[in-house]
């Protein structure tokens, strides 16, 4: 190959007179070197030294190069230098075709180690892949459903979903776990029910249980929130759609009335006003709560801001100072939440006693079914594919 | 984080001589004589974003409030007087000189539509 290419085009051609095929043979060698020019010519008058190749010395360099060869040498010299010569010669003759092979079949094997590291290492990249994709997916369906990674976290005040008090906020959400397992019920058997036409009591039954059910709710929240009123506030432990509306940690009332009430028509018209009158009342008891927790973000921030400069106690002490007050500030977010969740079983209890003991069955599918829909579009959105970057 | 979107189209707007953009008229002194002579009185501690929230609402409804400030060494004191308990869930209520409630109760009678005439018969609104 590439290797031997200066030896190919050696000048003198001679590599071109001595084919490869006929290398071993001494008489050839001896016969190729006669047609050499009228080079050697001269040589024959050397004797014995050319007729046996072999006794050529051994300690000859055998640069396959054959542009060493000095024409203009004096007789003396000549001699050596063709013997040096040819045993290049015939070393190149001999060594070339042993050589070359062994070179060829080195750099094939060579080559092809590589390409088997190559393709290894490939497969290792691509399966490195699929398990991080996997890994990245089971974190996704864990987030969204508030999981917790149970065990030995239990030193730290922290835990793995980023919540205080992590122990309490676990067995928060193993709850709500069942919460949603027990609505996803409850909404069928309304369904169930409404469609098969069941009598008014037991209609009754449904409503009052799933009534209570969001009752439940709310008092696990309120637990909770003791624990880590922040975790409650940001509705990590609901699905991302439904996080899209939140408010006081869950859902707005009066949103909730909104899209009720077109799916419970016919009203009667007392019904519509009283649900007018009701929706209005949350919308202002919302914006009454809203700008309470306004307020106090505005005092949080006042009590954070550094205070006046002064010398080292001075500092110390009114840093102290207003964490203890941002502590204490802290304290009135759990009346907001509970608030918040109060709001809400007022909207359901009113509406309750507005409306018939269907449409309230109705109206409670229709609210079980929306949550349901929302939980189902956070898990497609999460499991949507995605474009590689 | 406590509200996704930040305004409500429903909310109305503050208009010129709005009661909400006016003062709320503070009182001291004996807690049973303010509460006697004004209409409607919120009774709560000093700074507390919940008696905000109180004064917010009423004054949504076009009612401005009487606020009394209860420092933390009152407290006991000023909630044996208001519901006979030296333990009272500040902020509360009074309507026409008569115990409402605290917050829970206000929004439950708001929530039923039972405030406003109260309001009004109490004097505290006339439309």
């Amino acid at each position: 190959m590439e290797l031997y290419s200066g030896y190919l085009e050696d000048p003198f051609n001679h590599m071109k007179l001595l084919c490869p095929n006929s290398m071993t043979s001494a008489s050839t060698q001896f016969a190729s070197s006669m047609r050499i020019g009228g080079m050697y010519d001269r040589d024959h008058q050397l004797g014995g030294m050319w007729n046996d190749p072999y006794q050529v010395d051994d300690s000859q360099t055998t640069s396959p190069s054959l542009g060493d060869v000095k024409l203009d040498n004096p007789l003396d010299d000549v001699p050596n230098e063709l013997q040096g010569s040819s045993k290049s010669y015939e070393h190149e003759t001999s060594k070339p075709p042993e050589k070359v092979l062994r070179r060829l079949a080195q750099n094939r094997e060579a080559a092809r180690k590589s390409r088997l590291r190559k393709k290894a290492y490939i497969q290792q990249l691509e399966t490195s892949r699929i398990k991080l994709a996997q890994l990245e997916q089971e974190l996704d369906r864990t987030r969204n459903q508030g999981g917790y990674i149970s065990g030995h976290l239990g030193e730290s005040n922290v835990g793995l979903n980023g919540a205080v008090n992590s122990a309490e906020i676990a067995a928060f959400e193993i709850q709500y776990a069942h919460w949603v397992d027990e609505q996803t019920r409850l909404t069928c058997e309304l369904r169930s029910a409404i469609q098969a036409q069941v009598s008014d009591i037991e209609l009754h039954m449904l409503v009052e249980s799933s009534m209570s059910h969001y009752e439940n709710l709310y008092r696990i929240k309120a637990i909770a929130a003791r624990s880590d009123v922040f975790y409650i506030m940001s509705g990590m432990w609901r699905t991302s759609a439904e996080r899209f509306f939140l408010w006081m940690g869950g859902f707005r009332p009066s949103e909730l009335l909104k899209i009720l009430v077109p799916q419970l028509e016919p009203l009667a018209e007392s019904q519509t006003a009283a649900v007018n009158g009701l929706r209005k009342s949350s919308q202002q008891a919302e914006d009454a709560l809203s700008q309470g927790m306004e307020k106090l973000q505005q005092t949080l921030s006042e009590t954070l801001t550094m205070g006046p400069l002064g010398g080292p106690d001075a500092i110390v002490n009114n840093y102290m100072g207003q964490m203890a007050n941002a502590l204490g500030k802290l304290e009135a977010l759990v009346n907001f939440v509970n608030q918040g969740d109060h709001l809400r079983q007022e909207a359901l209890q009113q509406m309750y006693k507005i409306l018939t003991i269907r449409q309230a069955a109705r109206g409670l599918l229709v609210l079980g079914d929306y949550f349901q829909r929302l939980r189902a579009l956070s898990s497609l959105w999460a499991a949507r594919p995605r474009e590689p970057s | 984080m406590h509200q996704a979107i930040p305004c409500s189209n429903t909310r109305a707007w503050p208009r010129p001589g709005d009661i909400s953009s006016s003062p709320p008229v503070r009182q001291s002194g004996n807690v049973r004589q303010v509460v006697e002579d004004n209409p409607v009185v919120v009774v709560g501690r000093k700074g507390c974003c919940m008696s905000h929230s109180v004064r917010r609402l009423l004054q949504g409804l076009g009612v401005n409030p009487t606020v009394y400030e209860v420092s933390t060494e009152e407290e006991t004191a000023v909630a044996r007087e208001v519901c006979g308990t030296g333990d009272a869930a500040f902020p509360v209520v009074f309507i026409g000189g008569k115990f409402l409630g605290c917050i829970d109760r206000l929004m439950a009678v708001h929530m039923s539509g039972e405030l406003v005439p109260i309001l009004k018969e109490a004097g505290a609104l006339w439309l």
